[in-house]
């Protein structure tokens, strides 16, 4: 009998079955959302969800914990940093059903090296025509995933104007060099050795260094006056850069998109819902601000120093409805629906069944 | 004695054969010996009718044994492959349900390479399956069925 093979990086594994085909099938922890969706559609039992909400919890606090609740977070300051999901590989028959299913691909079963499963139609894009590189969604994206790389235009080429010192007039007092805000003057006030230099890649013409001029030695060239209108080239202006969204890390939640001032950023998430809280339920302990990956949950910003934690808020329009937060809620607080979900066709009834099993 | 006893598969395959209508010369092809032995064999030559014997009672196995005992005789998939199939005397009906999930534990199973996995689904071909329900065995849900017609 052919047996499958396990092979564990850290909190990442691989299960092998070498055949007339090889199957693999490959976890990647950092990018587990810990949805459970594999979990409960195994066929064969062999997937487990572990412990993640207090894992979560002490990722966070080791670096930033954003949910506001800092002694909570000093409790779990132990070493604590478990597989999101466990295969046991005597049971996996390598069927990829999780890995169909899996909304974030952190599941991902290839055939002979080719990833020939049915997906969830769901995709993030930055068009590069539409985007000014302002970095937005790049700070916004919950999961890191976003990089934008700008290259700014020269500043020389954004100045109206020039300036220029008349040797004759020049005192070389240093007024000027102590007040230029670019610090793009440089006066040697040596006797006998008398100099002023300026760097004309660093002045923003504004005029300091002329208004403060004692003897009026510095003149002002406004290319605005001179040639009756800004010669500024508005090509030599623009911000250029290219986008890229880490496809691996992505999962869809829209903020890239949501923050975006122009129509560059555009997603579309594999599932569509509704996400609730029950703030009678809600004992505000974090857990689900823990888990998410999406930044979809938050508490509202205390509104003084003694005032109590008041309940989670839910945006749905930034919840991917993984429902790894109404997993990770100790009490039942959280309701979240998927009313739609956005596959490839699938024409195997118990792959069809699978789908149908996640949705509401 | 395996080679004897090989001998005698590929014998009662020969006169499978012939009773088919097959050519000497297309037998040869088929089982891989050349035309001279397939006419020695038909005319009941160079062969010890003990062996035939042995290998008539490893035919008269239930398909799983025989299918093993082959594979085992021959130690080569493709020749075994071949000699069950044609020395096989029952035929079997293949069905797999809808809750198959497409895993392919079966088409690994399969030496007879009855079963192909296509749209998530296994299908199976009944007329190369050999009745041996290696692939049933294997089935992490239960869903195939194979019925001697």
């Amino acid at each position: 009998m052919i047996r499958n093979l396990k092979e564990v990086k850290d909190n990442n594994f691989d299960i092998t079955r070498s055949a007339e085909e090889v199957r693999n099938l490959s976890f990647n922890d950092h990018v587990c959302l810990g949805c459970g969706i594999c979990e409960s559609t195994c066929p064969v039992e062999a997937i487990t969800l572990n412990a993640i909400a207090v894992d979560a919890r002490h990722r966070i606090s080791n670096d930033v914990y954003f949910s506001g609740h800092e002694k909570i977070a000093q409790n779990f300051k132990d070493e604590f940093d478990v597989q999101r999901v466990s295969i046991d590989e005597s049971k996996c028959v390598l069927c990829g059903m999780c890995s169909g299913l899996c909304p974030v691909d952190a599941l991902v079963l290839t055939i002979d090296g080719i990833e020939a499963y049915p997906h969830y139609n769901a995709f993030s894009e930055i068009d590069d025509d539409e985007c000014i590189y302002c970095k937005r969604c790049e700070i916004a994206c919950p999961r890191d995933a976003i990089v934008i790389e700008r290259v700014l235009p020269d500043r020389a080429d954004l100045v109206t104007g020039e300036i220029d010192v008349d040797d004759e007039e020049c005192i070389y007092c240093g007024v000027c060099e102590e007040l230029c805000p670019a610090e793009a003057i440089v006066v040697d006030k040596e006797t006998g050795r008398e100099s002023i230099v300026i760097d004309k890649d660093k002045c923003v013409y504004c005029l300091v260094c002329k208004k403060s001029c004692p003897t009026n030695a510095i003149k002002a060239i406004c290319r605005a006056c001179n040639y009756g209108e800004y010669d500024l080239d508005p090509a030599k202006a623009a911000v250029k850069g290219n986008s890229v969204i880490d496809s691996e890390l992505c999962v869809f939640c829209g903020w890239c998109e949501g923050v975006c001032p122009t129509d560059a950023a555009k997603h579309k998430k594999p599932f569509e819902g509704s996400i609730e809280i029950d703030d009678d339920k809600c004992q505000a302990c974090g857990a689900c601000v823990d888990i998410c990956g999406c930044n979809a949950l938050a508490f509202p910003v205390s509104s003084g120093p003694g005032s109590r934690m008041e309940h989670v808020i839910a945006n749905n329009d930034y919840c991917v409805k993984c429902k790894a937060c109404a997993k990770a809620c100790p009490n039942g607080a959280i309701t979240v629906k998927r009313t739609e979900i956005d596959h490839t066709p699938i024409s195997s009834t118990t792959w069809k069944d699978a789908l149908d099993a996640i949705k509401d | 004695m395996p080679k004897h006893i090989a001998s005698g598969l590929k014998y009662l395959a020969a006169v499978k054969l012939k009773d088919a209508g097959e050519s000497h010369q297309a037998i040869a092809e088929e089982l891989g010996v050349d035309r001279s032995t397939i006419s020695h064999y038909l005319n009941g030559r160079n062969l010890s009718w003990n062996s035939i014997d042995v290998a008539r009672t490893i035919v008269d196995l239930s398909p799983r044994d025989f299918l093993k005992m082959t594979e085992a005789i021959f130690d080569e998939p493709e020749q075994s492959r071949k000699i069950v199939n044609i020395c096989r005397e029952r035929n079997f009906e293949v069905s797999i349900g809808d809750s198959c999930i497409g895993c392919g534990l079966c088409v690994n199973a399969c030496t007879m390479k009855a079963i192909e996995l296509e749209s998530l689904k296994a299908h199976a071909d009944s007329i190369q399956c050999c009745g041996c329900q290696l692939c049933s065995d294997e089935c992490p849900t239960n869903s195939i069925k194979i019925l001697e017609i």
